[in-house]
């Protein structure tokens, strides 16, 4: 019988990284059939297939760390710095948008009536439905780091009791700019206002929605026991996701809804 | 004053008892009871502390533990058996289907004079 002599992670042989390339190839051929041949069917599939793939992947993830126990100290080390680098690409990603609105809007161009806002924009009320969403994630953010004390003190009730008030907290955000998108006065084709605006933003729901997402899956491990007091990195790295994506939004908030407007 | 092994700062830090006595890793499979006390009063076990109250389901943990630390040789994306096999199945039959369908469509959108 063989056991390992280190405390590394040799990983069984798993076929979901080709998969999930095969997967993101379906994504990509079939975005250009779905924009020049009106053919869903492809998008559609490398859809299905990706998220398959990424629930397979990721339950074996919690097969190896949870019940197979194959996530030591030094591997979670290399998670952590894992995540860490992760969320940094996202910040990258997010400053070219930042780029992008600053570069149209520090000198707006005669062509948007050499004024921020452009000529014939109504931009939103920052102080109203804006406000309440940054309200609503801030909130969160607290209630996340109380769910992480709890989780922290082995108080089960107190862990389960505020990871639910953040899920509620975020998919409230997601239903206000939701409604904010319907009853905007703008659309994504209104000059680069609009593309700036529906572009960052867009993405930035996006991104509440993955961290939604993460929690919701950290509830259902906290329900079936899969975190102890001082081992639950898959939280960790979720509540980091999730303070990204309110630094984002204030970011966001400061610049696009209240300087722009 | 107890302490334990910090995975996050990779260095011992203070904790309370349960920590102490529970270390997160060594936790028996098998439930260890106290023998009942002589006083015939029950006394509160640690594992009966509120914070150990099922909330939500029960631990169902140590036996899933058991079950995919079998030695039986199969791989961690197979090990449950007929569930992991067929939505295994199922995620590959779509993704060679769609990938050879990407192929054939990316040939047929090359050749402009066919598709008239």
């Amino acid at each position: 019988m063989t056991h390992q002599t280190h405390l590394f992670h040799m990983v069984n042989p798993s076929p979901w990284p080709i998969m999930g390339a095969m997967a993101a190839m379906m994504l990509t051929v079939g975005l250009v059939l779905w924009f020049h041949c009106n053919l869903n069917l492809i998008l559609l599939l490398g859809l299905t297939s990706t998220l398959l793939i990424m629930f397979q992947w990721w339950r074996d993830i919690v097969r190896e760390s949870t019940y197979l126990g194959h996530h030591t100290p030094p591997v979670q080390k290399g998670l952590r710095y894992g995540m860490i680098l992760f969320i940094t690409s996202e910040v990258f990603f997010f400053l070219g948008f930042f780029w992008a609105f600053y570069h149209s809007s520090l000198a707006p161009t005669p062509e948007l009536g050499g004024q921020w806002p452009p000529t014939g924009i109504t931009t939103l009320d920052p102080f109203e439905v804006p406000l309440l969403n940054t309200a609503v994630l801030l909130a969160s953010g607290v209630t996340v780091t109380w769910a992480h004390h709890s989780l922290m003190e082995a108080n089960r009730a107190s862990a389960i009791h505020a990871l639910i008030l953040t899920i509620i907290l975020g998919l409230y955000f997601t239903a206000l700019q939701a409604m904010e998108y319907y009853e905007a006065p703008f659309t994504i084709a209104d000059s680069s206002y609009g593309s700036t605006f529906f572009v960052a933003t867009g993405f930035h729901g996006l991104h509440v929605i993955i961290g939604s997402t993460f929690l919701m899956t950290c509830l259902y491990r906290q329900t079936m026991h899969h975190f102890t007091s001082n081992h639950h990195f898959g939280f960790e790295a979720a509540a980091w996701y999730w303070h990204f994506v309110d630094v984002v939004w204030l970011f966001l908030y400061i610049s696009i809804y209240w300087w722009g407007s | 004053m107890y302490y334990k092994f910090s995975s996050f700062t990779q260095n011992l830090t203070g904790a309370v008892a349960a920590a102490a006595y529970n270390p997160q890793g060594l936790k028996p499979l098998v439930s260890t009871e106290l023998p009942s006390s002589i006083f015939g009063t029950p006394t509160k076990v640690a594992s009966e502390s509120p914070a150990a109250v099922s909330y939500w389901g029960k631990n169902k943990v140590p036996e899933l533990q058991k079950l995919f630390q079998k030695s039986d040789g199969v791989l961690v994306h197979l090990k449950q058996g007929v569930p992991d096999k067929l939505l295994y199945r199922t995620t590959m039959a779509l993704a060679l289907g769609g990938s050879i369908y990407c192929l054939i469509a990316l040939y047929m959108a090359s050749q402009p004079k066919n598709r008239k």
